[in-house]
């Protein structure tokens, strides 16, 4: 703090901090509080006092619908008073039915609601108004019932519990109550995960490895230009390259085609897509760089002179690597197997936009519909919360194999 | 553990247009210490990591203990390193960094541990196994370079100026360790250095190198008293060193008319009357004389004195011309700033050469 005084002096330092702090509190531990506020959030869908609230929510739903029927009758009524013709009349009654037909409901109530609802009661002479007035009254009439029923409902739930709406109360039950199929997604994602970070390293080392220890500047600028402008590209776009090389009808087929391996004319062809080698394979690509350049920069700070003693001393290539070079770039390799596999674990696009929903799916599919279309945020918010939970437990896993510490992933 | 003699055959390397060493010839004995010296860039380093095997000769071979090491990989050479960083393993125990080598040719892990400790004890290191070695001295991290060499039982040791990093006082004490582990091991020491100091004191046969070309293998007692070249004669030592040419020549000396008068040398390169050449005097061969109607007398006057400790540097100018003198403490006189004193040297004492290239200091 006092070196930061020094440097920027007292107003930009204050400006540093304030902001620091506003950045903590406003997008990361208030989102994360609320979030696990959520998760430990249980409600109780299926408990007498959700069902009593769910009874006066169709009670209300119902209300609303009639009162809707009861208004389009009226608003015919002043039509036909004002000389409408007959067939206009017929047309809008037969309109009327499919809103009317729901209604009739087992509960009765009086419409307190409706102010339109009273001055409708009063009769015309003609002969379709009859009609419409024989069409108003088991309306009216039902309309009543179900608000009485409604406030008997709600000195109901207001003498069971103070409490309005569902019954939420503090508990595990979201993480508890994870269906077998979702927890099954959960460790498959994990270990889909786990393949795709040792698939990344297993790419990256030896890349790492020759870029580091390139003599020629040019061939380390061309390396680098290699790795970089992939990534210049935007990660949907580059996901979507990939479907069009695994597509059926794709480039990877066609190439197939051409050495006549397979014949496209008839309808041959592999469906790459959709299939696990496929999801990780993208994945591996889409990642690849948050694995390529830790470890680059852990093996360009090895001395190389290291690596021709080992030679010197008789070493064999494997020997040289497993002994000198691999751990020296273990907080590289940690660093990078941390960042492959959160972004692997979390990643939404890949899996949805190359699994198509065939391929076994991704937790992050899961969490995502549990949100938005499940509409159980807080079983979503637990779910996430798991996924999170789980990358830390793989975050510490790997500083214990790696033998490193926070200071040695900070450098 | 037994040295091998290592024969260098018509030996060059060229990167593209650049020949960083000419073709040469060396024999270095088996058990010898042997000393490449030569300023930075001169190509000794290229020599020896064609020796270990790390560069391929552009031309010609290396022969080490009669078998011919063309083709024969870094790893599979009974050459050992020592990198002038000393590149010690720093996430392996001192013991381990001693035991890789026979780890690497898979020796069981009893007998690697027996070795290393024989080792340790080699190097005084006894007790400091465990240690990684950043948690030693400069000097101690010297000796663990100088045993996980050893450990591979080579027959040659292969020096790039190992003792750079250390202080004077090391620098000093480690030159005797290592022409005792020389001794001791009976193993063929070739070792580079940039530092005249190191090749002299502890080497039986020095080489010389410049630009790429060895210009005189001999002892150090040859290399010092009769330089082939004027730049081993600049390089090696300090020189006087004055410019004229050969007006006249007697019995293997050479008279030199320079702008300080007539001067008079060992003319062991046979010039010729109307060369040019030059003449060499080591800064202690001048003395603080009068020789009056003798040949090689020059009157300088004083313009700094060091004291080195057990000698003084006294640096004089006659006319343009700086002069070095170094004169034991024991015999101080007339050393007062600003005099006019005469000089006087030996004419056995100078060497008279053909005009070359000197080292630049």
């Amino acid at each position: 703090m006092n070196s930061l005084i020094k440097s920027y002096g007292k107003g930009l330092t204050a400006l540093f901090v304030g902001l620091t702090v506003v950045w903590i509190a406003a997008l990361i531990v208030l989102p994360q509080i609320s979030m696990v506020d959520r998760a430990f959030t249980y409600e109780d869908r299926g408990g007498a006092a959700a069902t009593l609230s769910l009874e006066i929510d169709r009670a209300y739903q119902e209300v609303f619908q009639i009162s809707t029927s009861l208004d389009d009758l009226r608003a015919e009524k002043e039509a036909l008073s004002s000389g409408g013709s007959a067939a206009s009349q017929q047309e809008s009654v037969s309109a009327l039915d499919p809103f009317a037909t729901p209604a009739p409901t087992p509960s009765q109530g009086v419409n307190m609601l409706d102010p339109f609802a009273a001055p409708s009661a009063s009769g015309s002479s003609n002969r379709t108004a009859a009609q419409i007035e024989a069409d108003e009254a088991p309306l009216i009439a039902k309309k009543s019932e179900l608000e009485a029923k409604i406030v008997t409902l709600e000195a109901k739930e207001k003498a069971s519990t103070d409490t309005v709406g569902l019954d939420t109360s503090y508990s595990l039950k979201n993480f508890t109550e994870m269906s077998s199929v979702h927890l099954q997604v959960f460790l498959s994602t994990m270990i889909y995960a786990l393949c795709v970070t040792v698939m990344a390293f297993a790419l990256c080392y030896p890349v790492a490895y020759a870029v580091a220890t390139a003599t020629s500047k040019n061939k380390i600028a061309i390396l680098m230009l290699g790795l970089l402008i992939p990534y210049a590209i935007n990660e949907l776009l580059r996901i979507f390259a990939w479907v069009m090389i695994l597509e059926k009808n794709g480039v990877l087929n066609a190439v197939l085609d051409m050495f006549g391996i397979i014949d496209l004319q008839v309808g041959e062809g592999f469906r790459f897509v959709a299939s696990n080698g496929a999801v990780f394979t993208v994945m591996v690509y889409a990642y690849v760089l948050f694995m390529v350049f830790p470890i680059y920069n852990t093996i360009d700070t090895l001395d190389k002179n290291q690596i021709e003693a080992a030679k010197d001393l008789g070493a064999s290539t494997f020997r040289i690597h497993w002994r000198v070079v691999l751990p020296h770039a273990k907080p590289g390799i940690a660093v990078g197997a941390i960042m492959t596999f959160m972004l692997s674990a979390g990643s939404i696009a890949v899996p949805e936009i190359v699994g198509r929903g065939l391929h076994p799916d991704w937790f992050s599919q899961v969490i995502y519909r549990r949100f938005f279309e499940a509409d159980s945020w807080n079983q979503g918010a637990a779910y996430s919360l798991t996924l999170l939970l789980a990358c830390v437990v793989f975050i510490l896993f790997n500083m214990a194999v790696f033998r490193v510490g926070i200071r040695d992933i900070a450098k | 553990m037994r040295g091998n003699d290592v024969i260098l055959e018509n030996l060059s390397m060229r990167f593209g247009d650049f020949v960083a060493v000419q073709p040469t010839d060396l024999k270095i004995n088996a058990g010898e210490f042997f000393s490449i010296l030569g300023p930075s860039g001169c190509g000794k380093t290229t020599i020896l990591r064609m020796i270990s095997g790390f560069l391929s000769p552009s031309q010609g071979r290396v022969i080490i203990g009669d078998k011919d090491m063309s083709g024969i990989r870094a790893n599979a050479r009974p050459t050992a390193l020592i990198f002038q960083n000393l590149a010690l393993f720093p996430l392996m125990s001192v013991r381990d960094n001693i035991a890789f080598g026979l780890e690497a040719r898979g020796i069981g892990k009893k007998a690697r541990q027996d070795k290393a400790q024989e080792l340790l004890s080699l190097v005084a290191l006894d007790g400091h196994g465990d240690k990684l070695p950043t948690a030693l001295s400069g000097g101690q991290r010297q000796r663990v370079a100088i045993a996980r060499a050893l450990a591979v039982e080579p027959s040659v040791l292969l020096l790039d100026e190992p003792l750079s990093a250390l202080d004077l006082k090391l620098r000093q004490h480690m030159r005797a360790e290592l022409k005792e582990l020389q001794r001791k091991t009976g193993v063929t020491f070739i070792y580079i250095t940039h530092d005249q100091g190191e090749a002299l004191t502890m080497s039986d046969r020095v080489a010389v190198m410049n630009k790429g070309v060895v210009e005189q293998v001999a002892n150090s007692d040859e290399i010092y008293a009769n330089p082939a070249t004027p730049f081993v004669a600049s390089f090696v030592g300090e020189q006087n060193v004055f410019k004229g040419k050969v007006v006249a020549k007697e019995n293997g000396y050479a008279i030199l008319e320079t702008p300080l008068g007539k001067m008079l040398g060992q003319n062991t390169q046979g010039l010729n009357q109307g060369d040019d050449a030059i003449l060499f005097v080591r800064p202690e061969r001048l003395s603080l004389q009068e020789k009056p109607g003798q040949q090689n007398s020059l009157s300088a006057t004083l313009e700094r004195r060091d004291l080195e400790g057990p000698f003084v540097n006294l640096h004089m100018r006659a006319g343009e011309h700086p002069i070095a003198i170094h004169i034991t403490n024991v015999d101080q006189t007339h050393q007062s700033l600003g005099t006019e004193q005469k000089l006087w040297f030996a004419a056995q004492d100078a060497v008279v050469m053909r005009p070359g290239e000197l080292a630049s200091e």
